[in-house]
Formats: C-alpha cells, sequence, structure tokens
C-alpha cells in the first residue's frame, strides 16, 4: 500500500518533463519579457482602464537615470499602502497612496508645488498604481510626472538605502 | 465511491488551474507585479515565474481534464502548492496583507483575495490533489474500482 502512495521513477520523470515542456512554451511566449526584465530595461505598463492621450501619461524612467533626477531636486512618491510605506520606503519619499488620493490630495498639495519634478513608484514591474497616480497628479497640473517602474523592489534588490516611519 | 470521488477532485483541479493559468498566461506583467508583492524573489526572478508558471498550471489542468498522464500532473501540482503555502504563510507570517494573485493578477483593491483566505483555499486544493492520488485507478488504462 505505501508503495502505491509513492510516486515511481518513471513519474517522477514524467513529472520533469511536464514541467521543462511548459517552462519552454512559457518562455518562448514571453521571451521578450523575460529578456527585458533581466538586462534591467524598462516593461512599459500600462492601466488597461486608461485610455488617455499619450500627452497625459506620466514618462517612464529607469534605474540607471534616477540619481541625476534626485540630484536636480526630483521626490520620490509612493503610491503604496500607508502601511507599507510606514515600513519601508525609498529615500525622501512622500506617501500618496493611489487608494487615498482623494483624502490626501489637498494636503499633498499644500505640500509638493506644482512644478516640483516628482518620480512615482509602487511595488515594481507591473504594478499599475504609480502610473494610474501619475495620470491623476497630470490633470491636477502637475507637469513634471515619471513613474519608476522598477519601483520598491528594484531599489531593494540593488542594496540602496531605505526609510522607515518611526513608530511611537 | 472511489470512482467518483477521484472524477470529481480531478475535474474540479483541472477547472481551477485551467482557469488560474488562462488568467495568469493572459497578462504576465500583472502577474509579475503581484509575485514581487510577495518581496521573496529578486525582482527580475518575478517576470521569470511570472512568465512560465500560468503553463505549468495550464499544462497540468489540461492532463487532468482529459485522465491522461495523472500521477506526473498531480505530483507537479503538489510541488506548486506546496511552494503557494510556503509564500502565503510567509506572507501571514510577516503581515503584508496583499491580494494573493492566485486567479486575477491585477484585481482592483479590495476585490483579490487575503493571504489568510488563499492558505485555507490551497489547503483545500491539497486535500483534493491527495484525495485524486489515493484514489486513482491501480494502473493507468484499468477499470476503475466499483
Amino acid at each position: 500500500m505505501s508503495d502505491r502512495l509513492l510516486p515511481s521513477r518513471r513519474v517522477l520523470l514524467e513529472a520533469l518533463v511536464l514541467v521543462f515542456f511548459a517552462v519552454a512554451v512559457g518562455l518562448s511566449l514571453n521571451y521578450a519579457l523575460v529578456l527585458r526584465a533581466f538586462s534591467g530595461r524598462t516593461v512599459v505598463v500600462k492601466s488597461a482602464s486608461l485610455n488617455q492621450p499619450a500627452q497625459q501619461f506620466p514618462q517612464p524612467v529607469d534605474y540607471e537615470e534616477l540619481d541625476d533626477l534626485l540630484a536636480t531636486g526630483s521626490r520620490f512618491i509612493d503610491a503604496r499602502d500607508a502601511h507599507l510605506y510606514a515600513d519601508s520606503h525609498l529615500p525622501g519619499a512622500i506617501s500618496l497612496p493611489l487608494g487615498e488620493v482623494d483624502q490626501r490630495l489637498e494636503a499633498f498639495s499644500a505640500q509638493v508645488p506644482r512644478e516640483t519634478s516628482l518620480i512615482l513608484y509602487c511595488n515594481g514591474f507591473g504594478c499599475p498604481d504609480s502610473f494610474d497616480l501619475g495620470v491623476r497628479l497630470i490633470a491636477e497640473g502637475y507637469r513634471q510626472v515619471k513613474v519608476y517602474e522598477g519601483g520598491f523592489p528594484e531599489w531593494r534588490d540593488r542594496g540602496r538605502q531605505l526609510e522607515t516611519v518611526e513608530k511611537r | 465511491m472511489k470512482k467518483w470521488s477521484y472524477h470529481l477532485c480531478r475535474l474540479l483541479l483541472a477547472g481551477v488551474f485551467i482557469y488560474a493559468g488562462f488568467l495568469k498566461g493572459r497578462d504576465p506583467v500583472a502577474f509579475a507585479g503581484q509575485v514581487a508583492a510577495y518581496q521573496i524573489l529578486p525582482y527580475a526572478f518575478n517576470y521569470l515565474v511570472a512568465a512560465t508558471l500560468p503553463f505549468i498550471e495550464l499544462l497540468c489542468g489540461v492532463l487532468l481534464l482529459l485522465n491522461r498522464r495523472v500521477q506526473p500532473a498531480l505530483l507537479v501540482l503538489f510541488g506548486l502548492n506546496a511552494a503557494f503555502m510556503l509564500a502565503l504563510f510567509s506572507l501571514v507570517w510577516r503581515g503584508l496583507d496583499i491580494d494573493c494573485g492566485c486567479f486575477h493578477p491585477g484585481a482592483e483593491e479590495g476585490t483579490g483575495t487575503s493571504p489568510l483566505m488563499a492558505l485555507f483555499r490551497d489547503a483545500g486544493l491539497m486535500l483534493a490533489i491527495l484525495s485524486v492520488w489515493v484514489f486513482r485507478p491501480k494502473q493507468a488504462g484499468e477499470p476503475l474500482d466499483e
């Protein structure tokens, strides 16, 4: 009975072949995406719900451009949930979660002048919140809005400095 | 009874994994974002997972649906489900309340499944996987026990 509950060598081999085949199919269909991600280039992500003219879209920026932008006065804006921001965020970032933008926008506008260059981020490639927030901020009159699509995960994985909110 | 349990669980698993694989496979970028939110893998590897995992789920689901190569498909799904449960457990442990991304990558905030609920659901799927394994016919092509 116990022999019946354990997989045979043939079954193990077939399982390996199955995984190998599925991975090969997945990679052949998505090779461009995987290559871009591993080469550190930007994967352009646009929310499917947005059908606005191109000039309304924030511009994507790569990791390599960040230091120059920060040196010239750009500010990070964290579009993730407030508790994620409190745990850890990029240096100097201001929290503006997409889900709370209506409640926080007034205070944000008072704190951040419209001519400020903004670099929005969230949970990395595939996370649409920073892009959607960028469209909203452009509509509110901010003109220099960029999206760092590698976001928090890429910054963290490159070993860069992070900040946390001091807990009382 | 064994025969019906076997077919019921097999078809349930086939439906679940074909559905999950299809939704994730058609939007790998959004799925990569969900994988990244787990904060487990180095960032580019989230894409590797997003590009390949849905096809593993799809293939296993199709094999279960066709009642072909059921054992290897179950073995792979057992491994995948165990990995999912570990990842979900790590979310609960770290207090990260993100959408699990199990079925609908890029779901609206608040409409996804919490890690704890997803953990319970995966435990149910694990039970179904083990049921199909235990109740499977003695040999491929052999008539089932009545």
